[in-house]
This record gives C-alpha cells, sequence and structure tokens, in this order.
C-alpha cells in the first residue's frame, strides 16, 4: 500500500530565481539543497507545516532523458505556462493572496468562490501556474 | 479563540437577518486569528532556523513568538508534527551532512559550526539520526562519489539519479 507522496518535480528555468520565488515569496523552507557529482543540484522545497510532500525544483537541461532540443522545448512550455506547479492550500485565501501581491507574486486570478472553496490563481517566476485554495 | 468562532456560529444559527452577516464575522475573526497565531509560530521558526549555530532556549524562542514556552512547544508540535527541539535538531543535522560532505572541514568544526559543544554529543545524535557516525558517513559518500565534495548519486531518489545523471543504484 502507498502511504504518501514524497517528492513531485516542478520544471524551473533557474533554479536560483526559483529557489528565492518558493523561499522569500511563497515562504516554503528548504528540504535539500546538495551538490551532486555530474553537476546536478538537488533541491526540494516545502511548506511550513505537517506536510511530507517536499517539490523537487529542477532544471530541464540536455543529459540522459532529454536532448538538447527537448530540453529547449520543455523550458520553452514552461515559460508559456503550459505546465502547473499543483494546488497549494491556505487557511484564508484572500488574506495569503493579498500578502503575496505585496511581495510582487503575479496572479491571473484573484480569490474566487468555485465548488470546492476559494481559489486564486499565481504565476511562479518560471512561469508555472499554481492555485492557492482554501477549502 | 475556538469559543470565540463558536459563539459566533451560535448566534449565526438564530433566525435572524444578520445571521449571514454574524457567520461571516465569526470566520472572518477566526481566520484572522489563525493567521496571527500561524505568522507569530513562523517567527519563532524562523528564529531557530537563523539561529540554530547558536546555543538557543526554548523561552528565547517563545519570546519570539510572544507566547509562553510551554504554550509554544504545544502549539509548535500541533502546527508542524514536531516539537521546537527536534526541529532544530532535523536542521543542525542536516547541515552537518551537508558540510560533512561538501566541505574539507573537521568533524569537530562541523560540530561547533552547527551549534554543538560537545563532540561527544554531536556524535551521538548524528548516529541516531543518521544511522552512521559522522566519520562513516563521510567516508562511505566520498566512497561513492566519482567527484571531490559532491554527494553521490545514490544520496537522492534513484528515478531522479537516473532521470538527470543516467545513473542506476548499484
Amino acid at each position: 500500500m502507498i502511504t504518501s507522496i514524497a517528492h513531485a518535480t516542478i520544471y524551473v528555468l533557474n533554479q536560483d530565481e526559483a529557489l528565492d520565488f518558493y523561499k522569500n515569496k511563497l515562504g516554503f523552507e528548504v528540504g535539500d539543497d546538495m551538490k551532486v557529482e555530474g553537476g546536478f543540484r538537488w533541491l526540494t522545497v516545502y511548506p511550513k507545516s505537517k506536510s511530507q510532500l517536499q517539490l523537487v525544483l529542477a532544471e530541464p537541461k540536455e543529459g540522459p532523458m532529454f536532448t538538447k532540443d527537448s530540453a529547449e522545448k520543455i523550458r520553452s512550455l514552461i515559460e508559456e505556462g503550459a505546465f502547473g506547479a499543483g494546488v497549494f492550500e491556505t487557511e484564508n485565501c484572500q488574506k495569503t493572496y493579498e500578502e503575496l501581491v505585496t511581495k510582487g507574486v503575479e496572479f491571473i486570478q484573484p480569490p474566487t468562490k468555485q465548488l470546492y472553496g476559494v481559489e486564486a490563481m499565481g504565476i511562479d517566476n518560471s512561469g508555472n501556474w499554481f492555485s492557492l485554495v482554501q477549502r | 479563540m475556538l469559543a470565540v468562532f463558536i459563539a459566533f456560529n451560535i448566534l449565526a444559527n438564530c433566525k435572524s437577518p444578520l445571521s449571514g452577516v454574524i457567520f461571516y464575522m465569526g470566520q472572518e475573526v477566526y481566520f484572522m486569528a489563525t493567521n496571527y497565531k500561524f505568522e507569530r509560530l513562523n517567527a519563532g521558526r524562523d528564529y531557530i532556523a537563523d539561529n540554530y549555530q547558536a546555543p538557543l532556549s526554548l523561552s528565547d524562542i517563545a519570546k519570539h513568538s510572544y507566547m509562553s514556552p510551554y504554550h509554544f512547544l504545544r502549539v509548535f508540535k500541533d502546527t508542524y508534527g514536531e516539537t521546537p527541539n527536534e526541529f532544530l535538531i532535523r536542521l543542525r543535522v542536516e547541515k552537518a551532512k551537508k558540510m560533512l560532505i561538501t566541505e574539507n572541514l573537521s568533524v569537530s568544526e562541523v560540530c561547533e559550526k552547527v551549534g554543538y559543544i560537545s563532540l561527544g554529543s554531536f556524535s551521538s545524535l548524528f548516529l541516531k539520526q543518521v544511522g552512521l557516525a559522522p566519520t562513516l558517513y563521510r567516508r562511505k559518500l566520498w566512497a561513492l562519489s566519482t567527484e571531490v565534495c559532491r554527494f553521490p548519486s545514490q544520496a537522492i531518489p534513484a528515478c531522479y539519479a537516473y532521470h538527470f545523471l543516467g545513473k542506476l543504484a548499484n
């Protein structure tokens, strides 16, 4: 039986800039920031809560999995907003939205009532969309 | 605060034209209080994260959250699922692991840099948390890595190691 999700990947354009966004704007904590052989940087963040899920901030680069061409295509798709970072939960969508806007986070939809709660939609500094939901 | 929220809900359940407004006000008061509590807690948590290298006492940390030590301890555990001390130990051990692999410092220097005075206490704690003594941890991971002062690919989940490095665990 699978009991939980430990890691999920968000592809970002630049790990330093993504770290600044997720740590200093969204208020996440850094899980791992390790230099691994082969020049790979293992970088994870997670919200300050009981959450066990860590988000892996990874750059699509030419390597074993991606050709140069596919890495460039993925970078281009990130910038276009084709990927989503997922859904982040909050106890008060309006207040968190206002705090994040003050910090310079870009939103494409302000807090709006939905069937499942109140939701705002934002974009990280790579172009990934995310939802901010109050259930 | 929960009592205030319940009181607002009782008032909201009365068949009064104002009940909707009262319910909304109750929710707002509850959310404001919850956010305020979380912000204060985060201030204490950030204080630990920013000062993990120094000796920290529960009362010092609690002051940054404007709470009594006991209340801070209880609310911190309820919110984050670990005590402030468990969080501090986890942070120190993670920093130590990183320093042991990526920096050429002695174990004593690492011990001091992460806030421990006694090398014996640090080594015992590290062994308990990681399953290896600091020197053995360093020796094992350095032996696995093909590059100086870098973590081996085995230190990260194999699917990522294969995806980004083309390596399968031995």
